[in-house]
């Protein structure tokens, strides 16, 4: 691995334009994610996986060399675009350079995991999906006074973290709790406890 | 002002993810202090996009999906959940009774605790990277590094403060990247924060620095 580097003592604009994209359906794709994200609509959605699918396979098999990769990427990015088209600002680009990044980030993470067997998923601290803005999670914050604790907690998937903020910040029972989210209580039980061991590792390595 | 900046080839290496992890958090976090750097990054991403999404006549209409096609619609599909919307909060820092606020892109990766010799701290990031080694170094007000050479490469990203070498006076932002080729004396006049990344151990050249390799190994 190496990077070709010379030093870069001004940062001059590209001015040219990008080559525009005729052939590609713009409003079509742009108007689907917003259905997807507005509506969970999966005809919508369809229409999306039909279009982008063929084109991160191949994109897939150039990078992994492997069809089975090339299609767990298919899979990784189009389950992101399904559960993250809310994040899709339609303002701030096309569809197409959206789906991009979200496939560039999976296909990151699958990478390093492939290479040093890392799973740490930071493509999103590198390359984050939503411009960062202010965040008032006052119902949160007005209980755990500990920011390193809400950071921790910010690592867990969500379904641990769901779990472990409705016993611990609001006092559940876990019946409570499995009858909410309409999940099983072994669930329940068995997401707290892989939730806790994960933030205790994580703590613990901070301790060091 | 911010003078240094990475190349176009770093950046586009970084938009299609072909950077170590390391140096990718190093480009990340100088973007989110130079918006001319971003600006070309966006655009780089959006030419990509069109290079890979563009269309080729192998577009699927929904009916031509094959089984195993629909089966993975269906799968993705069938949970109707939505992904939250990515968090990342402030981090703050204490280095020798000085607070620093982290990166965002530092936020959540975690780093280990300063190990300090004389003016100098460094705390390694828990960046899994194969030979490359990044870390946040803090020098304090009137310290300095001993002339060195690099045998590989070494990445500086100035967070907070100021110094100088031979060459520059350097802000907050800029991105230095110095090789075998060049050698430097740092020296820092109010103090400052860098995130480095070393690819191997750094070498002093001069005197008496030479006896400094603890110095060397603790920056590397």
């Amino acid at each position: 691995m190496m990077v070709s580097q010379q030093l870069s003592t001004r940062c001059e604009p590209n001015t040219g334009n990008y080559t525009a994209m005729p052939q590609t359906p713009s409003k079509e794709l742009a108007d689907a994610l917003s259905a997807v994200a507005a509506n969970r609509d999966k005809h919508a959605f369809a229409y999306l996986f039909a279009y982008f699918s063929p084109k991160i396979k191949r994109f897939g098999i150039k990078q992994f060399n492997s069809e089975a990769q090339a299609m767990e990427l298919v899979q990784d990015t189009l389950t992101s675009v399904w559960r993250k088209a809310h994040l899709y600002n339609n303002d701030k680009g096309a569809a197409t350079t959206w789906v991009y990044t979200v496939m560039r980030n999976a296909s990151f993470d699958m990478l390093r995991k492939m290479k040093s067997n890392k799973e740490d998923n930071i493509s999103e601290d590198i390359w984050p999906l939503v411009e960062q803005h202010d965040n008032a999670d006052h119902e949160f914050s007005d209980h755990l006074e500990n920011q390193q604790i809400k950071n921790y907690l910010d690592k867990l998937p969500q379904a641990q973290r769901d779990v472990v903020k409705g016993v611990y910040f609001q006092d559940m029972s876990q019946e409570q709790l499995a009858d909410q989210l309409n999940i099983p209580i072994g669930t329940v039980k068995s997401r707290l406890r892989l939730a806790l061991q994960k933030l205790r590792n994580e703590m613990g390595d901070r301790n060091d | 002002m911010i003078k240094h900046h990475p190349s176009d080839a770093l950046l586009a290496q970084y938009c299609n993810a072909s950077l170590p992890a390391s140096i990718s958090v190093a480009v990340a976090i100088h973007l989110d202090m130079c918006s001319c750097c971003k600006d070309k990054v966006q655009r780089i991403e959006a030419q990509n996009a069109v290079d890979v999404f563009a269309h080729h006549n192998e577009q699927l209409q929904t009916t031509d999906l094959a089984i195993d096609e629909l089966s993975l619609l269906d799968a993705i599909t069938a949970d109707d959940s939505v992904d939250d919307v990515y968090k990342v909060t402030p981090q703050t820092i204490l280095v020798n009774q000085q607070n620093y606020q982290l990166p965002r892109a530092l936020a959540r990766i975690s780093h280990g605790k300063f190990m300090q010799m004389g003016k100098l701290s460094r705390s390694r990031i828990a960046l899994d990277d194969g030979a490359l080694r990044s870390s946040l170094l803090h020098i304090d007000a009137g310290g300095e590094i001993p002339e060195h050479t690099h045998t590989g490469f070494e990445l500086t990203l100035l967070l907070d403060g100021e110094f100088s070498d031979e060459d520059d006076h350097y802000v907050p932002g800029d991105f230095m990247w110095l090789d075998g080729r060049h050698q430097h004396t740092p020296i820092t006049e109010k103090g400052c924060l860098c995130y480095t990344v070393v690819s191997s151990a750094l070498h002093f050249n001069k005197g008496l620095s030479k006896l400094l390799n603890p110095i060397g190994n603790l920056i590397y």
